[in-house]
């Protein structure tokens, strides 16, 4: 190997090092142990112990309907909302443009937990503002958390709510980056201003709306906190339970660290079997 | 086709006013170059035409019609941008449809425009190229291709060739003088690039911060320029300035005396009113309009700094030299001067020299810039 090699190596040595305990290791170890039976003392090797049960059990396939559930109606409204939000924050007309760019990334720097606590609030069935909202305007209110569709609506609102701003400032910056002049060239051309964002702003934007939409799928798929703490576990009945939530009640509450590796591998491939597909149907055409 | 007027036209950004009050009147057909350094507000001249910047105050009309208020597409302008805006996820075929698709132009009459355009540039096996595919020569080409299918009265160019290297641009100015006498459109083009306005105007506008120096024919600024600035802007390389001081009158005529060139003194006729005695004036020298020795009617002795061989011509880096015979000026060799001389290989750095002035060669300015005739 040659000096500055080594020299290089010997820089990122700490980072390697740390990064093999807790990420590489973890890796490998999950995948193995998705392999063996853990409700047993001593582990064994038991190949379709786990990955057989996924197959049949329709806690899994309750779970996997819910976050594909979520995924295919709020990542595309989320996304949605976002570039109408980022074309909003790059209006010229706007004012006060660096407080609603900060006003829109807020909601990722609050605390889960804190956030959840307000979103349970507001969802409240006697107290809650939006009961109160929907009551003033002669509307009977909503059980938000006692049956499945509402307690799914509000995992949808709170998760929306909470990375539609992030996404939409990811798509100003891609939004900036498309020169101003491409824009005059199609004032001259006589493009009214709607048919330039559908000809011209989409278009260019498309590179920015896949990675958006391909961080938010992988991240829907991961989906934990939500279902954890504003439906309470998962509830009611269930009826909210992610692949998340299901991975954490199998390791962590039932001690089954080989179903829970198995889920969390299929988590993942399913996220980037996902993205592969998405990013397959919007490619350059060549 | 169509004549453009500007009358007393103003923009302001803010408080701060970049256009103070341009006139100008561009005929029909003509080609007019807008030139000037950076920041002299040509581009915002040409974006108030175009309908892509708001007029504070003044009047354009093109076709005889005023269009202050006029949206930038009924114009009947059409527009090359410097970075060529060419929509980079379109086909060149689709960039020069596209704004006739969008307007539902019918689809015989926008194939006929775009072959049309095609067969002009020469881009016919372009089409279905995107525009990264392409050189920046080719990508130019499609832009001015783009404005082709517009069919309009006017074409404004906005620094067309300013992204391209020296040997293309060349080339492509070659081809918009081709394409204007091919179309016979109105042309409004501009540049920072003297060269490029001296070979492809009709008229030149000079602009400097703001303010038209001088309108006129390429050749008429150059032998007759209003002031300093046209003299120094149009030629390359640039007109010497060499500092001086009228030390005599005799009616048609005042004696100049050169500061820096040991008192060399040139006699040089003037038409209108002379400046006094003791004013110190500005006495500017073309690089080819200095003679050999005895052959004008001043001779200054220089030192060559610098010698730059181009093959047909060689361009002499000078100062002032040791003494030519007089007193000394007040700073010696403060002064560069850029001289042009047939190719010799024999001319180096630290030879002397000396050069001759013509009087009806040279030109003199007052202290503010202003031309003495």
């Amino acid at each position: 190997m040659r000096y500055q090699n080594a020299t290089a190596y010997r820089f990122l040595a700490p980072y390697l090092l740390i990064f093999s305990i807790f990420w590489l290791w973890p890796i490998i170890s999950s995948f193995l142990i998705s392999f063996q039976a853990t409700r047993t003392v001593p582990w064994r090797f038991a190949p379709t112990f786990n990955w057989g049960r996924l197959i049949g059990d329709p806690a899994f396939f309750n779970a996997l309907k819910n976050t594909l559930l979520i995924l295919v109606i709020q990542v595309p409204v989320m996304i949605t909302l976002a570039i109408v939000m980022a074309v909003l924050l790059n209006s010229p007309l706007l004012k006060a443009r660096g407080l609603f760019r900060f006003a829109f990334f807020a909601p990722v720097v609050v605390g889960e937990v804190a956030y959840s606590a307000v979103f349970r609030l507001m969802f409240n069935l006697d107290y809650g503002i939006i009961n109160k909202l929907l009551n003033s305007v002669g509307l009977p209110r909503i059980d938000w958390f006692s049956n499945v569709t509402p307690a799914m609506g509000v995992i949808m609102i709170a998760v929306t709510w909470r990375w539609a701003g992030y996404n939409a400032i990811i798509l100003l910056a891609g939004l900036q980056s498309i020169p101003q002049d491409v824009y005059e060239a199609a004032t001259l051309d006589r493009v009214s201003k709607f048919k330039q964002f559908f000809y011209i702003t989409l278009p260019l934007l498309k590179p920015i709306i896949v990675f958006c939409a391909v961080l938010s799928i992988i991240g829907t798929m991961q989906l934990f906190t939500e279902p954890f703490l504003i439906t309470e576990r998962g509830g009611p009945g269930g009826g909210t339970e992610t692949l998340g939530l299901l991975l954490y009640r199998q390791g962590f509450r039932s001690l089954n660290f080989g179903y829970a590796s198995a889920i969390a591998y299929t988590m993942a491939g399913l996220a980037i079997a996902i993205s592969l597909v998405q990013l397959w149907l919007t490619r350059d055409p060549k | 086709m169509a004549a453009v007027r500007l009358k007393n036209v103003v923009k302001r950004f803010g408080g701060f006013q970049i256009i103070h009050g341009a006139n100008i009147e561009v005929d029909d057909g003509e080609f007019v170059v807008f030139v000037g350094p950076s920041g002299c507000g040509k581009s915002t001249l040409l974006r108030m035409i175009a309908g892509l910047e708001d007029i504070s105050g003044g009047e354009i009309a093109i076709g005889g019609k005023v269009v202050n208020d006029v949206e930038p597409a009924d114009r009947g302008i059409a527009m090359v941008f410097q970075s060529y805006a060419l929509y980079p996820h379109m086909s060149v075929e689709q960039n020069l449809s596209f704004g006739l698709r969008m307007n539902g132009n019918p689809k015989a009459d926008t194939e006929r425009r775009v072959n049309r355009a095609a067969e002009i540039l020469r881009i016919a096996e372009l089409m279905k190229r995107r525009p990264r595919q392409l050189s920046g020569g080719q990508r130019q080409r499609v832009a001015i291709g783009r404005a082709i299918v517009r069919e309009p009265q006017v074409f404004l160019f906005d620094e067309p060739l300013s992204n391209l290297d020296a040997e293309l641009r060349v080339q492509m100015r070659v081809e918009i003088s081709r394409l204007h006498k091919e179309l016979g459109v109105t042309m409004i083009y501009v540049t920072h690039d003297q060269t490029e306005a001296m070979t492809l105007a009709d008229r030149i506008v000079v602009l400097n911060a703001g303010n038209i120096e001088q309108i006129g024919a390429p050749l008429d600024l150059y032998d007759d320029p209003a002031n300093r600035f046209v003299a120094g802007f149009v030629g390359s390389p640039k007109m010497n300035f060499m500092a001086a001081k009228v030390v005599g009158n005799d009616g048609g005529a005042v004696t100049v005396e050169l500061a820096n060139h040991c008192g060399a003194k040139l006699r040089k006729p003037l038409s209108g009113a002379p400046p006094a005695v003791g004013s110190e004036v500005v006495l500017g020298v073309r690089p080819e309009h200095f003679f050999e020795a005895g052959e004008g009617d001043c001779d200054i002795a220089i030192k060559a700094d610098v010698a730059e061989h181009l093959g047909s011509v060689s361009y002499v880096y000078a100062s002032a030299g040791a003494s030519a015979g007089a007193s000394a000026g007040p700073n010696p060799g403060q002064e560069e001067l850029i001289i042009e001389r047939e190719a010799s290989r024999q001319r180096a750095n630290g030879d002397h020299m000396v050069v001759s002035i013509k009087a009806g060669r040279s030109l003199l300015f007052d202290k503010s810039g202003a031309r003495i005739r």
